[in-house]
């Protein structure tokens, strides 16, 4: 660090810790605003990651679903022979069906909860759960077999393997538990054999119809080629790659039913809190030693020497306000979580957003270097 | 003798709301080293604002500042920082220090916007402290210091560096009679020891006895 700058840092620091309470009040302000960013971020996130997490950790490449699908949850169903031409095609590794459905499973006590169920192929995994706690995916091969998610006993009442239970009037044995897989409507998600899902959906489901069609790609082949050659064979349907079709489902969250935009704004309001709070702070500051910042101009400091102090003290206040409300976040983490509320924290996000919150503290010292521009110096000899 | 300090045909024009006001009308005048100058004059007679176009803080409407017979009176806000780095110490009638810094640090802090290195930095700033008699306060912040030793740690960080000229503003306006007194005995010492040039605005009638040259200002001109 240039001399020049380390002087105008020191004297930063000097300045925020002379006013111990004045910077007390200021972290506070952006530690709660760190707080309500990154928890409006890590539970959009963690509800998004929700909604499509069947589709990232299925192996498939490319997902076949019916007409104008709106997201993963809303399925309509679909002929499931459709299969065939997806396999006639040569550049396709595999291609195996997948079903996504509706049930009310009876609770011990008498209520019901309704469940999101997912059918799969037990003899190849596609769509099966891909983290288990007891038991195995394959497990529910051969009979009325079911893997419940574990984090669905607050809704559900404890879980035991072997325990039997009431799925749509229909008894299913409980042979595994998944171990952190949600829906993004919060409803427990339910693992069964495509063909037990096939027949509790009777009514919703003819026996030849199917959810999704989901694909793998033979290794190095191009999937834009493939899904063009599929969109013109199978026109009834909308073809995806795996990624295209979280970012559809991620979109319907998010724009469609307004809840996404509801988090944003609120983030929005976090950063401009923050923003605010810094900017105040940082002006009251400036006017409070308008003078010192003038006498610096009068002994020979430029204005350029003088923003540094300025943008020094935004720097530290939205470092230091930064770190204490990511410490409180990680603190608070397991207790939002544990009241059944996703959050999606990683490194990423939390590097990403320390960038946002340090260029809101920056800007908002706008006005105070604004000050400093126009400030004549001629004013250290007026008492 | 030198010259450090040359104006020549100075004139400051601002407007006032409506009001055209000529602060400082045609003023002439010469700094040597080693020597006093005060200037005196009523209140509203534009002293210090011709103390402001002395040390390049504020720039004239017209005429000509040379320092060291360089012009720059014609420099832009770019280089005038550097120039009063370079060539002014300056001492404030409210002293103007920085509250959340010592004694010592508010000398160290001007040693360093001049670009000293850092083992020169705190030995300069103990001397400049022990040459206003004030080392045993040297970590005092200002806060807890009289006005008197306030006016001390002024002038050590004007010396700081060692500029060739001192400007002082009413530097015992808000001081007591004896303190005042000695304030200025400091002033004229490091005009006479240490050859600086030292230009007073002051109305203290103690501050005559110290000067060299006494001009009188009044209305924006220097009083014949």
């Amino acid at each position: 660090m240039s001399q020049g700058k380390a002087l105008m840092l020191w004297l930063a620091c000097k300045s925020l810790l002379f006013e111990k309470v004045r910077l007390l009040i200021t972290i506070i302000g952006i530690a709660f605003s760190t707080i309500l960013v990154l928890t409006q971020v890590g539970i959009y996130l963690g509800m998004m990651g929700n909604a499509t997490s069947i589709i990232k950790n299925s192996d498939a490449d490319i997902w076949i679903t019916s007409k104008n699908i709106q997201n993963f949850d809303f399925a309509n169903p679909m002929p499931e022979d459709k299969i065939n031409k997806v396999r006639a095609i040569p550049d396709i590794l595999w291609a195996d069906r997948l079903i996504m459905t509706w049930g009310f499973l009876k609770l011990e006590g008498g209520g019901q909860e309704q469940v999101q169920i997912i059918g799969f192929n037990p003899d190849t995994g596609v769509g099966a759960p891909w983290s288990m706690i007891s038991g195995k995916p394959s497990d529910v091969k051969g009979g009325r077999y079911m893997i419940i998610d574990k984090s669905s006993e607050q809704r559900l009442g404890t879980l035991i393997t072997g325990s039997v239970w009431e799925l749509n009037k229909k008894r299913f044995k409980l042979i595994g538990l998944s171990d952190g897989i949600k829906s993004f409507t919060t409803s427990p998600i339910i693992f069964m054999s495509y063909e037990q899902a096939q027949n509790l959906s009777a009514g919703f489901l003819e026996s030849t119809e199917t959810s999704f069609i989901l694909a793998k790609l033979k290794g190095g082949k191009n999937a834009d080629m493939v899904i063009s050659e599929l969109r013109n064979s199978m026109k009834d349907n909308d073809i995806f790659t795996k990624n295209g079709f979280m970012l559809k489902t991620i979109k319907y969250w998010t724009i469609q039913t307004g809840i996404g935009m509801g988090f944003f704004l609120t983030a929005i309001l976090g950063l401009i809190i923050g923003g605010s709070i810094v900017g105040q702070t940082i002006y009251a500051n400036t006017m409070q030693h308008l003078k010192e910042f003038g006498t610096l101009k009068a002994l020979g400091a430029k204005n350029e020497d003088v923003y540094k102090v300025i943008l020094w003290q935004a720097g530290i206040n939205a470092t230091t306000g930064y770190l204490t409300g990511v410490v409180l976040i990680f603190l608070l983490r397991e207790g939002i979580e544990r009241a059944g509320v996703p959050m999606h924290m990683s490194l990423l996000i939390i590097i990403s957003l320390f960038f946002v919150i340090l260029l809101t503290c920056l800007g908002s010292a706008y006005f105070s270097i604004m000050k400093i521009k126009n400030l004549d110096p001629v004013m250290v000899f007026r008492t | 003798m030198d010259n450090c300090l040359e104006l020549t045909d100075i004139s400051k024009r601002y407007r006032e709301g409506r009001i055209d006001v000529l602060a400082v009308d045609s003023v002439s005048l010469i700094m040597h080293p080693g020597e006093v100058l005060l200037i005196m004059g009523p209140s509203g007679s534009g002293k210090t604002t011709l103390l402001s176009i002395m040390g390049c803080i504020l720039k004239p409407t017209s005429g000509e500042i040379r320092i060291d017979d360089q012009i720059v009176s014609n420099m832009g806000e770019k280089e005038l920082p550097d120039i009063r780095k370079k060539y002014f110490g300056f001492v404030f009638q409210s002293f103007n220090l920085f509250p959340s810094l010592t004694a010592r640090e508010n000398i160290e802090l001007l040693l360093r916007l001049k670009g000293f290195q850092k083992d020169t930095i705190k030995q300069e700033s103990l001397n400049l402290i022990e040459k206003v008699e004030l080392a045993k306060r040297a970590n005092f912040l200002p806060h807890d210091m009289s006005g008197g030793e306030k006016q001390r740690v002024a002038i050590a960080r004007a010396l700081a560096g060692a500029p060739r000229i001192i400007l002082a503003d009413e530097p015992t306006a808000n001081l007591d009679s004896r303190t005042g007194k000695e304030i200025l005995v400091i002033l004229r010492k490091n005009a006479v020891e240490y050859g600086k040039a030292v230009a007073i605005v002051s109305h203290d009638p103690k501050a005559e006895a110290m000067a060299d040259r006494i001009i009188y200002f009044e209305d924006g001109r220097i009083k014949v």
